[in-house]
């Protein structure tokens, strides 16, 4: 460590929490503005710290009363912004391709982490190559593909190409959790004539389980968040949140207070997770190749 | 291998059938009147080459990969210098930072076009009080400033994956070649470029790896914000090929155009994990 003198140290603590601000701001205009009043989001100058906070536009979002609006006015499904049901849609997608890509890729995790075979280094970079994929460049063929085989427009399928979108993250970061499980547990085993799939259930899942978990919770986010896939591959049978925002945007201006409440909704429980997972995030963002 | 199945099903899926489909559609047009695909061998191949927007696209593209791979590299490892210390409430300033990785794209997209808004943003305001920009210059309908726009909302969202990666990076390094070049008198700045950062070149290298990965396929701000506009000033080749897929129908030269954007990535990503034998 170099050494800080006193004065130094005072102007790091400050610099630092100054470009942190920085980096929050943006963050906590957007939340607040999903708490104002279309007054206070028109007002010039931008009124960023007084305004009077409204519950109307979750009201009008979700379909609940608070008391902000009567409760006919709240258009239970009738309203133009009602997205409770969107939500559910990213909640159904997000959860069902995480549970296709943590199942395919612990059992190809383990047999790559603990089976030597010609060309395992070469199987590893085709995983990595996965992830340099232009997602327009997979979107315009599995158009045609799911028009095909009737996968359009359904949670199925939005659930599969998102799994497959997540597999190279899943792989390879389970790849790395599973080999600081030491091979000498698993030559024991054999030996007490365990075999391979009893040693992965019984030895390697419950020890890797925080692993596993972390990775679950990456898969989760980055399904939660993604955008093209959705925007191509539906059109009215489903849409995530990320794709409704656009429809904010209407002929007679946009509902930024509206938009901001759904936004701010959907990031709560990602902001829950992502703190969560802190210790493996580094890890997870590398695609397990640095460990912290 | 039974194990590997399932994965290599899924993979061939994801990556060989979509680029043979696309080698396969870039010699074909869909043809209104038929309302069918035809063959018309290299036609779009020719057009490519001699299409303004697509050249446009390919120097949008590649400006916006080079720039924001620099800046966000360079403000990256700055920060991070700046926050890599036990001072108390500094892992809150650093799970703060992290927030913004999950967060959409798209509704990133929004924020910025919010704060960005030529009439109420906090953006527009705070800039012509400084006198940096007329708020009568809208950001993201001016073709000299709506890349710049869009790259602040790719800046905001992924400095802090660089923050958090070089931070992990630098607590992983040894402490005592730093504590023997003070001892023999070294600057802090020398220790930097002489020790601290040759020894996280692997971790640079995975750094720009996976954003440069990214960057390359940029898409979903340029889709909310400004859909490419004004003119063709923020066409990404991600966001052209997708257009003329979806929005003209022309699914043949779509496809094409993604083909290159494919090649691009693939080939820079691989050559450069070849030079910098970065390894899994």
């Amino acid at each position: 460590m170099i050494v800080e003198t006193a004065a130094t140290r005072r102007t790091r603590i400050v610099l630092a929490w100054l470009v942190t601000g920085l980096f929050v701001f943006p963050l906590y205009y957007w939340v607040t503005t999903a708490f104002k009043s279309s007054k206070d989001i028109f007002n010039i100058p931008p009124s960023v710290w007084q305004f009077s906070p409204t519950l109307k536009n979750f009201e009008e979002v979700f379909g609940i009363s608070f008391g902000y609006l009567q409760r006919q006015e709240v258009g239970m499904g009738g309203g133009d912004f009602y997205m409770t049901p969107r939500l559910i849609d990213s909640i159904v997608v997000a959860l069902g391709s995480t549970a296709l890509a943590i199942v395919i890729s612990t059992m190809a995790a383990y047999s790559l982490s603990r089976m030597d075979f010609s060309g395992r280094h070469h199987f590893v970079n085709w995983i990595l190559s996965t992830r340099m994929m232009p997602p327009v460049a997979v979107a315009i063929p599995m158009f045609f593909l799911y028009k095909d085989i009737g996968l359009m427009d359904t949670h199925l399928g939005i659930i599969i190409i998102h799994a497959l979108m997540n597999l190279p993250l899943a792989v390879l970061l389970l790849k790395s959790f599973f080999d600081d499980v030491p091979r000498e547990i698993d030559e024991s085993a054999i030996i007490d004539g365990a075999t391979r799939w009893t040693i992965f259930r019984r030895i390697i899942l419950p020890v890797a389980s925080g692993g596993i978990a972390a990775t679950a919770v990456l898969c989760f986010i980055f399904s939660w968040t993604e955008f093209i896939f959705v925007l191509t591959l539906t059109q009215t049978g489903l849409k995530t949140v990320p794709v409704v925002s656009s429809s904010f945007v209407t002929s007679t201006g946009t509902a930024w207070g509206n938009m901001a409440a759904l936004g701010a909704a959907s990031m709560a429980p990602a902001f829950i997770f992502i703190l969560l997972v802190q210790k493996q995030l580094v890890r997870g963002l590398t695609l397990g190749s640095l460990k912290q | 291998m039974p194990w590997l199945a399932p994965l290599v099903a899924m993979l061939v899926v994801f990556t060989i059938y979509p680029l043979i489909y696309n080698v396969w559609l870039s010699f074909h047009e869909y043809a209104p009147l038929k309302r069918s695909l035809v063959y018309v061998g290299a036609e779009n191949w020719i057009t490519l080459f001699g299409d303004e927007r697509f050249w446009s696209a390919l120097s949008v593209t590649l400006s916006y990969f080079i720039v924001l791979l620099v800046v966000q590299l360079v403000l990256g490892m700055l920060i991070a210098l700046l926050l890599d210390s036990d001072i108390a409430g500094f892992g809150v300033l650093r799970g703060l930072l992290s927030l913004t990785l999950v967060i959409p794209p798209a509704i990133t997209g929004m924020m910025f076009l919010l704060i960005e808004d030529p009439e109420f943003g906090v953006l527009t305001f705070v800039l012509d009080i400084l006198g940096v920009l007329d708020s009568t210059t809208p950001i993201l309908a001016t073709s000299s400033t709506a890349l710049l726009g869009i790259m602040l909302a790719d800046i905001w969202q992924w400095t802090p994956f660089m923050v958090l990666i070089f931070i992990a990076g630098l607590r992983s390094l040894p402490q005592e070649p730093n504590e023997a070049a003070m001892l023999d008198g070294a600057s802090a700045l020398q220790i930097l470029r002489r020790i601290t950062l040759p020894m996280m070149s692997k971790v640079i290298a995975v750094a720009v790896l996976i954003r440069g990965i990214d960057l390359l396929r940029a898409f979903d701000y340029m889709f909310v914000m400004t859909s490419g506009g004004p003119g063709t000033s923020t066409y990404t080749l991600s966001l052209y090929a997708w257009q003329q897929t979806f929005s003209f129908i022309k699914w043949g030269y779509g496809a094409t155009i993604s083909l290159v954007g494919l090649v691009i990535v693939l080939l820079l990503a691989n050559l450069f994990i070849y030079f910098t034998r970065v390894r899994w």
